[in-house]
């Protein structure tokens, strides 16, 4: 397992750089020059000339490239063109926003699909089957944009019980600390404070949690069903075992091992930044960020983000493949072991 | 082995589902009491929409930064403007200029280059530091070459650069409170520059010193009615009412910038009591506001909406030819449908409240007739047309809608116009280089001075002049213009610019912006400055 976990962090290396070289291509190569977009109205060429040069942007695009990498590896991403901050400054200031409503929209996504895949394997062809899979359609179905613009206007805009943006009202907002709202507010026991953050995090938990609980439900439901076909659950049945001890102690279980698999890369995808969720609640992430950086031509930033969301998803990629091979003794891993 | 790698797997499965059952359980209890909470907070839960010594303004997007030498965009200014001052002002609804921080207006030596500016005493920063000619000498010196670096965009513009023979040449500080700018060339706008929110501001020596060299200060410190709080990224911006202001004490005590940068959930803020005052409304979504009880601001910008001719190359280099266009385009009908009334038909290259003579300026009237007599004895059958499709302040539908309206109204006159459209990124680029006979371009104003609207045309840069015209007399006119001090002799100088334009046709008016934002009855004395900032000072908001 050592040697497969060694293996696999060394097969990140070549994924990370294959990651850069590609998003080095679309910012520096095929990208329109950010020069005029950054200095505005007012660049001159010779004031376009002397910003390219102060940025490194007038040499080769390869020594960009070995630059870019060499500052990447001691953590130095650049500055933002736009802030004139460090890069990695920029996206620690918003990131913990990202990962704090990426595990709120998760655990709402687990329990949620879990349960109606549950409901759904185990009421097969009836009611609560069709209800369920009608939810998980709606929630594949429905883009986010459109279905967090419903919740806005249903709770704040008509029925005014949820607010519409923002993470925190601004004057109750904890400073220094973690980042993380509800963990900063818990330890100061500003409950006030962790109330405006919870409610802040209602609607974009919801609109974000939709897709990801979706998903959950549907494999939820398909490994269910497979489970409890299975020879084992039958023989537990014949043994008298009662049907909820069965469904939950012998079926689900088992059903879980793909659906942690799901939750793992869901999470890894949510913890890359909501882009549409981010931008329709004012949700101030790097998703957010990475917009506005796009638009601006602050290529940079982009970099940065897309390098983090890389990295992400690897880890949670090994993570997965590492929780999956320790809860399932069958699944073995390296050449020697399946030989 | 396998024994005990079984038995951790269930314990883990069990600590799983257990801390997974229980956060979900700590979350949902912590969400039905939290409400109640907020709303006796009064914060900007909906319930109670904010106190009355709270100001709540909606941003588009996140400040470029908090150093007035260090941004050129609107959402910045707005903010800084309520924190740091210049040495002079402009009227609460114009461009006329009186003293802030300077005790009067300067004393200019007859060959205007000499500008003598005695200082008000007594002000102190927000740290407590004086203000004095110390100061103000630090604020400038540091956006002079070679001090200056190239992040910083308004620097050249309001004082001017060496190579180009403009600008300030020295600042010198004459005793504590009197300050002498010595200029390269004599320049009329340079007072009015002196009032802008971008470059202008005089900011603390202390703040300058404290941050890093090369670097935007990032804990502001001016003199301003409002102190900086705090900033998180992409979130909120919040200040506070600076207790020791020298001037009248601002009504309010908390300023609170948000951004959103979503139009519709910005409405929805307003609506909803979260935002008090919301920029940039999208002229479709006014009836909702109003008919929501809002009130609206509506006035005009300080933008010209225009389209192009190339008059270097290609078939509109010769007069006639643009004149015959502009004959086929109904302006006034074009406006009305794309705009509505969210825009004025511009008449003149400035707006009316920059340019007051603007009735007296003779636009090429619409007459199909004789545009299709003269284009098509010129043997004019096509043109190529390029475009933008981005929102701009000066064009908040885009240029694509215009284009194929003036598409239309040449078809009319048996002319066939292909259309390219870029996004704005790009179409600043292919505007130089791509091939046209007409585009579409804008402006807006930084300084409420003519000559920033005037001298586009005299600009030897194409991405500034994308008409490539360039007429002799016109820029003697412009250097005069320059040279003349405010008065009589400076309009009747510009109103004759205005005339030149209208008669050899290097562009086609079309429309002034209006600056549309949406705000709460409750707020009281709220005015959005023509020059694209909104002064908090006099602003309050019943409870």
């Amino acid at each position: 397992m050592l040697k497969y976990i060694l293996k696999r962090i060394l097969m990140v290396i070549p994924v990370l750089l294959g990651v850069t070289i590609i998003i080095f291509l679309i910012t520096r190569v095929l990208a329109p020059d950010p020069a005029p977009v950054v200095l505005g109205e007012h660049a001159t060429p010779e004031a376009m000339a002397t910003w390219r040069a102060d940025n490194g942007l007038d040499s080769p695009i390869w020594m960009q490239y070995i630059n870019f990498i060499v500052g990447a590896v001691q953590g130095d991403l650049g500055m933002s063109y736009y802030t004139h901050q460090p890069v990695t400054a920029e996206i620690a200031a918003r990131f913990p926003a990202t990962a704090e409503l990426a595990i709120c929209a998760i655990i709402v996504a687990s329990l949620l699909g879990v349960t109606l895949g549950v409901l759904a394997a185990v009421k097969k062809n009836k009611l609560a089957d069709n209800v369920s899979m009608l939810i998980a359609l709606v929630g594949v179905s429905m883009p986010i944009f459109w279905s967090g613009i419903l919740l806005i206007l249903l709770f704040a805009g008509i029925l005014h019980v949820l607010p519409s943006s923002g993470r925190v009202t601004p004057l109750l907002q904890p400073t220094g600390g973690t980042g993380f709202f509800i963990l900063d507010t818990i330890m100061r026991a500003d409950w006030t404070a962790l109330g405006d953050v919870l409610i802040h995090l209602i609607l974009p938990t919801l609109a974000l949690s939709l897709y990801s609980m979706a998903i959950i439900t549907r494999m939820t439901r398909s490994s269910m069903l497979e489970t409890l076909n299975a020879d084992y659950i039958r023989t537990a049945r014949a043994k008298g075992l009662k049907k909820g001890t069965v469904n939950i102690k012998h079926a689900l279980r088992n059903a879980m091992l793909p659906v942690s698999t799901v939750i793992g890369l869901q999470f890894g995808s949510l913890l890359g930044g909501a882009l549409l969720t981010e931008t329709v609640f004012a949700w101030p992430g790097i998703g957010k960020f990475a917009v506005d950086c796009v638009l601006k031509s602050d290529f940079p930033v982009v970099q940065g983000i897309v390098l983090l969301v890389a990295v992400i998803f690897v880890i949670m990629n090994l993570v997965v493949d590492i929780v999956y091979a320790y809860l399932d003794p069958r699944i073995k891993y390296g050449a020697k072991e399946e030989g | 082995m396998e024994s005990k790698s079984s038995f951790s797997r269930r314990q883990f499965m069990e600590l799983l589902g257990v801390s997974a059952a229980g956060f979900g359980l700590v979350s949902m209890a912590g969400c039905g009491g939290g409400g109640d909470d907020a709303k006796k907070e009064g914060g900007d839960a909906p319930a109670a929409g904010g106190a009355s010594d709270t100001i709540t303004y909606s941003l588009t997007a996140d400040p470029r930064a908090v150093d007035p030498a260090y941004f050129d965009d609107g959402e910045s200014a707005v903010v800084s403007c309520n924190m740091y001052e210049g040495l002079y002002q402009y009227g609460k609804t114009d461009a006329k200029v009186s003293p802030c921080l300077a005790k009067d207006l300067p004393e200019i030596s007859d060959d205007g280059l000499v500008y003598t500016i005695k200082l008000n005493e007594g002000i102190k920063f927000h740290d407590g530091t004086d203000f004095n000619a110390e100061a103000v000498k630090k604020s400038i010196e540091r956006q002079l070459e070679p001090n200056r670096n190239s992040d910083m965009p308004y620097a050249s513009f309001v004082f001017g650069e060496e190579e180009a023979g403009n600008g300030v040449e020295k600042v010198e500080a004459v005793d504590d409170y009197t300050v002498k700018i010595t200029m390269r060339a004599a320049s009329a706008p340079f007072v009015k520059n002196l009032a802008m929110a971008l470059a202008s501001p005089i900011v603390a020596p202390s703040a300058i010193e404290k941050a890093t060299d090369g670097q935007a200060i990032t804990d502001p410190v001016g003199t301003g009615p409002y102190k900086f709080v705090n900033w998180t990224k992409g979130a909120s911006i919040t200040l506070v009412a600076n207790e020791d202001y020298w001037g009248d004490a601002p009504k309010t005590k908390n300023l609170i910038f948000k951004i959103i940068t979503e139009g519709n959930t910005r409405i929805t803020s307003l609506i909803n009591g979260e935002c008090d005052i919301i920029s940039s409304v999208d002229p479709s979504a006014v009836d909702q506001i109003v008919d929501g009880g809002f009130e609206l601001f509506s006035e005009d910008g300080m933008t010209i909406n225009y389209m192009a001719f190339n008059t270097e190359t290609g078939k509109c280099t010769d007069q006639e030819v643009r004149k015959a266009v502009a004959q086929a385009i109904n302006v006034e009908e074009m406006v009305k449908s794309i705009y509505g009334d969210y825009a004025t038909v511009a008449n003149s290259v400035m707006p009316l409240w920059m340019a007051p003579y603007d009735k007296d300026v003779k636009q090429t009237a619409y007459d199909p007739e004789a545009a299709k007599k003269a284009l098509a004895d010129k043997g004019i059958t096509s043109l190529q047309c390029i475009t933008y499709t981005t929102a701009r302040p000066y064009n908040q539908k885009g240029g694509s809608d215009l284009a194929r309206m003036i598409q239309g109204y040449l078809a009319e006159v048996g002319v066939d116009v292909s259309i390219t459209e870029y996004d704005w990124t790009t179409y600043k680029t292919k505007v130089q280089t791509d091939p046209y006979d007409i585009c579409f371009y804008g402006w807006t104003g930084d300084n409420g001075d003519p000559d920033n609207f005037m001298n586009l045309l005299a600009d030897t840069n194409w991405s500034m002049n994308v008409a490539h015209w360039q007429d002799d007399e016109y820029k003697a006119l412009i250097a005069e213009g320059l040279a003349t001090p405010d008065g009589d002799e400076r309009d009747a100088i510009y109103l004759k610019c205005e005339e030149m334009v209208a008669e050899k046709q290097p562009w086609v008016l079309i429309s002034h912006s209006k600056n549309l934002l949406g705000y709460s009855p409750k707020v009281k004395d709220f005015y959005y400055h023509p020059t694209g900032v909104a002064f908090f000072k006099g602003v309050s908001k019943e409870a």
